[in-house]
């Protein structure tokens, strides 16, 4: 046996002589030496009121860090903006703002609520004598309160510092010229054309407004600001913002003069605060947010691997590979029994194993780890470490359910040989092999204990709605419990109760929608205490080479209940992936036992999925919706190997505009956060969610729990690539 | 009355945080609340923890040991521990490999005492490329040397150093009341472009200065302080019992 544990092998006396101190703590460290190499990000552009890089209420050139994902609040005289925003790339950033204005009076609104989209593209980057150009475009869909446009430079300069570390302080200087709202004071004339319509407050909106952009009055604006060290910020700018509806048709303010003056403090490594005095009249606020997937709270740590124990060497040893132990009929029986318990310290669990002399087949789920990859090589280290030498070649192939996700091929002697060698991370990747699940081997030792498998869990939810113009945020929070009882990989039952405790759900407006009220008549679904959120039965399986099948059938979301069913095609190597999901689905009752409504509806979608590098997926589904409307909804996410992901999408149907009210058409953007991003502790949870300016009915997907891709995907190559770095981990 | 008060405000806390943390069973993993409180109430023990006095070690309690530990010091957190050798091994290229293990599962690795891996700290160093030579301890020669470190998004990343080693002469150093006659063996490691002021520094350019205080006869570093990448930062190392 080569069995041979190696970390407690120190004496008791020495483990009473030391006291039990960590390497790991997670103290206040302090940063690097000032030459000491730093993979930390440069230091970021400050925000504006619309938080986007800039001054006060003008922008500046400045593109964020490459993944930088930000969220300001900004107010003054009575505006509130709250913004977030998302360098999707290094030359393009994307922002979602919400604002209310107070003292509005107008329209039959007191406080008028708005959202809007941002998008700005850098179309040079700063040179030596050249200063970055920006091109911008705010508020470019919907009824466009904010609505301008602009093309901005800016340039940075060297100063002395404060402070001292004697290092340089920076001053930026920033000149533009905007139109719409950014060319509403002192404008120099409509240099293409003057037909731009004026902000209308009771248009549908949603339209991209390109018929106006650039259109009308243009005016200069500029700025500075002058960071003499790493904490502090000051900003002076001239705004050619006139705020003709805010100071003209309503009351918001008074606006007094052109210039804002601010000061900026930088309260912890992802905080900026300022402070600010608006327009000759008001003080202003803001808090500026900023974060970067790429540099996580805590940095991920797992507990470290034991080393992979060397075979003798076979020439002097050739009685340790003999592979007799194999012939035994009970030794698959048996060396399951000896590995699950050591695959479990590492958070795997046994599905099945094949073994022969000379390779092992090994079917696990991976229960800890968000990492594929992670568990992949913990699970071969204790294969390593555990198995007879005879045992060369393992297969390792991460299940989700039934679903053989792909098989990883790695050689043990390459373990053996490559641990401790410098860039261990790309030359075990290259002799690793990435393929297709096979079918479960006919000699295959199921794992023990795993079927029937019954889980459970009691915990709070919360609930929100956005944007209600009454109220900008409800919320609904209570206790939820859910059960799910695996009958075997292939069949399961699930469920989920909730119990709200308080909220204001309940309170909201009621739907005004002349299309089928499948998603708008959310407040009269709101009204009970306890309700049956889902409770469904289903069934997965790989139906033929690269094709995996799921059928769902039940109550499967708060409105909805019917069968579901979905075909998806993923090759492991291939980036495309196909899929067709069909459902009939009859409305739930409002009351969420399990009564159902009259209204019933075929939907399904065919839909392509695109890896396209860089961490873009992108996705077309084409289909009939909830109202019955047929269309197309385009998403784009951006995901991250640590499993940040930031997206969004846009969906067009053969509803009109009118019909589909406020909005125009269903668009939206989401996000999702790993966990242990935040805490630097191994996790396989995230939070995340998706927003809507407005919630209407057009172009509504049902929710079906369980659907295939994204389960796939994390397994297959390019996902398993894209982490590979955590393998020796 | 008056005494269950208290009792009546403990219960309602545990009734709260059993609430917030919410329950599980079966297969399932814990809940996220349930994550989230665990993390910050261990986060808080855990900085608590850290304001204890780092107790001494004498000569009289090392001598009780008879296995090889070392001493880790993480400069920039000043925080350190006590590491046993948890694994020794040979591969293709010269130097013994040896893996020193911490009580909360970190390990370091060192080729004939040349710092080539970190595991649990997080922006770990996953491996390196190091100027060892057979049976010569510490590093062997001027040259290039490849730092190869986990960062960002998952990603792994190349550092590329050119190293001048210069030997600074004879030393006697001192590890808990035991004096050793040393050479000193510094290492001066720049990257490609990074000879130029701090402030003028690309991302990921810099010069590092590692120590090496070695008998060269008994073939033992009896202390170092090498870098051990960007986020980690200089790791102090001594050999507190052979």
């Amino acid at each position: 046996m080569t069995e041979r544990v190696f970390p407690r092998r120190r004496t008791r006396r020495a483990a009473a002589l030391f006291p039990a101190m960590l390497l790991a703590a997670p103290v206040m460290a302090q940063g690097a030496g000032p030459l000491e190499p730093s993979l930390d990000l440069p230091t970021p552009p400050t925000l504006n009121f619309y938080g986007s890089p800039g001054l006060m209420d003008m922008p500046t050139a400045e593109m964020l860090p490459d993944g930088q994902f930000t969220t300001t609040i900004s107010n003054f005289g009575g505006q509130t903006r709250l913004t977030t925003t998302f360098q999707a790339l290094p030359w393009l950033s994307a922002s979602f703002r919400y604002n209310g204005i107070q003292d509005w009076n107008f329209g039959g609104f007191e406080t008028y609520y708005d959202r809007g989209f941002d998008v700005r593209f850098r179309l040079f980057t700063e040179g030596r004598y050249r200063p970055a150009l920006t091109l911008g475009l705010q508020d470019f869909v919907g009824t466009g309160i904010y609505a301008a446009e602009y093309l901005v430079a800016t340039k940075n300069f060297a100063t002395p510092g404060w402070g001292p570390a004697s290092l340089p302080g920076r001053l930026k200087l920033t000149a533009g010229v905007g139109w719409g709202r950014l060319g509403s004071y002192n404008s120099f004339g409509a240099p293409f054309g003057a037909d731009r319509p004026a902000y209308d407050p009771n248009s549908t909106g949603g339209k991209v407004a390109y018929d106006q952009w650039f259109r009308g009055d243009a005016a200069f604006f500029g700025g500075i600001e002058w960071n003499p060290n790493e904490r502090w910020g000051f900003k002076v700018e001239y705004s050619s913002d006139a705020y003709n509806f805010e100071t003209g048709v309503t009351s918001v303010f008074e606006r007094k003069s052109n210039y804002n003056f601010g000061v900026e403090y930088q309260a912890s490594e992802r905080t900026r605060l300022g402070a600010y005095y608006m327009y000759g009249s008001e003080i202003g606020v803001t808090a500026q947010f900023q974060l970067n997937p790429a540099e996580p709270a805590n940095r991920l740590a797992a507990p470290a691997p034991v080393a992979i124990e060397k075979r003798p060497a076979r020439a002097t040893n050739p009685e340790a590979y003999d592979t007799a132990w194999a012939q035994s009929t009970s030794a698959g029986v048996e060396w399951r029994d000896r590995l699950a318990p050591e695959l479990r310290k590492e958070g795997i669990g046994i599905d099945y194993i094949t073994l022969s002399g000379s390779a092992v087949e090994l079917r696990y789920r991976n229960l800890r780890y968000n990492s594929q990859t992670i568990a992949a090589g913990r699970a071969a280290r204790v294969l390593a470490r555990m198995l007879p030498a005879s045992v060369e070649t393992f297969h390792l192939v991460p299940m989700s359910g039934a679903i053989g996700l792909s098989t990883i091929t790695m050689r043990r002697s390459d373990l053996e040989a490559l641990e401790f060698e410098p860039d261990a991370t790309d030359a075990l990747l290259a002799v690793t092999g990435i393929t297709e699940a096979g079918k479960l081997p006919p000699t295959a030792v199921p794992g023990v204990a795993l079927y029937p498998n019954f889980a459970w869990g009691i915990g709070p939810y919360f609930d929100p709605a956005y944007f209600d113009p009454d109220v900008p945020i409800r919320m609904d929070f209570g206790l939820q419990i859910h059960a799910t009882y695996e009958f075997s990989p292939t069949w399961k039952i699930s469920g989920e109760i909730r119990h709200r405790l308080f909220g204001n759900n309940a309170d909201g407006r009621g739907s005004n929608s002349v299309l089928p009220p499948v998603r708008t008549n959310q407040v009269l679904y709101a009204q009970e205490d306890t309700t049956l959120h889902d409770l469904y039965i289903e069934h997965r399986r790989k139906v033929a080479r690269n094709v995996y099948g799921r059928a769902t059938l039940g109550y499967l979301e708060p409105m909805f209940a019917g069968v579901s069913t979905e075909l998806l095609w993923k090759p492991v190597q291939s980036p495309l992936g196909l899929g067709v999901e069909a459902n009939y689905v009859r409305q739930r009752e409002f009351d969420q036992r399990f009564g159902l409504q009259d209204y019933s509806v075929l939907t399904g979608h065919a839909s392509a999925y695109l890896e396209m590098g860089n961490g873009f997926v992108g996705q077309l589904d084409v289909g009939r919706y909830l109202a019955g409307d047929v269309g197309a909804t385009v998403s784009l996410d951006r995901t991250f190997a640590n499993g940040w992901s930031v997206g969004g999408w846009f969906t067009l149907t053969d509803v009109s505009s009118e019909d589909f009210g406020e909005g125009s058409f269903d668009k939206g953007i989401r996000f999702s956060i790993p966990v242990n991003w935040f805490f630097g502790k191994p996790t396989r949870q995230s939070i995340g969610t998706g927003i809507r300016p407005i919630q209407r009915d057009g172009g509504q997907r049902l929710n079906v729990p369980g659907r295939l891709y994204g389960q796939v995907r994390d397994a297959h190559a390019k996902a398993l690539r894209g982490e590979w770095a955590r393998v020796w981990e | 009355m008056r005494n269950t008060r208290p009792l009546r405000a403990v219960s309602l806390c545990v009734g709260l945080a059993l609430f917030l943390s919410g329950c599980t069973g079966g297969a399932g993993t814990q809940s996220l609340y349930g994550q989230i409180l665990n993390t910050s109430i261990a986060s808080i023990s855990a900085k608590r923890a850290d304001k204890v006095e780092q107790p001494v070690v004498t000569r009289a309690v090392l001598n009780e040991v008879e296995e090889p530990y070392i001493q880790v010091t993480r400069e920039r957190a000043d925080i350190s521990a006590y590491l046993f050798a948890s694994a020794i091994r040979q591969d293709d290229l010269p130097g013994n490999i040896v893996q020193w293990r911490a009580e909360d599962d970190v390990t370091v690795t060192m080729r004939n005492g040349v710092l080539i891996a970190t595991r649990g700290l997080g922006g770990d160093l996953m491996s390196a490329k190091v100027p060892v030579a057979p049976g010569q301890a510490g590093p062997a020669a001027s040259g290039e040397r490849i730092y190869y470190v986990r960062t960002g998004d998952l990603e792994e990343r190349a550092i590329f150093m050119a190293c001048d080693l210069v030997d600074l002469g004879p030393e006697t150093i001192e590890i808990v009341e035991l004096r050793y006659a040393t050479r000193h063996l510094q290492e001066r490691c720049v990257t490609p472009d990074g000879d130029r002021p701090p402030e003028a520094l690309r991302r990921g350019e810099g010069r590092i200065v590692n120590d090496y205080w070695i008998d060269q006869r008994a073939g033992i570093v009896w202390k170092s302080r090498q870098w051990a990448g960007p986020h980690i930062g200089y790791l102090g190392i001594s050999q507190l019992t052979e």
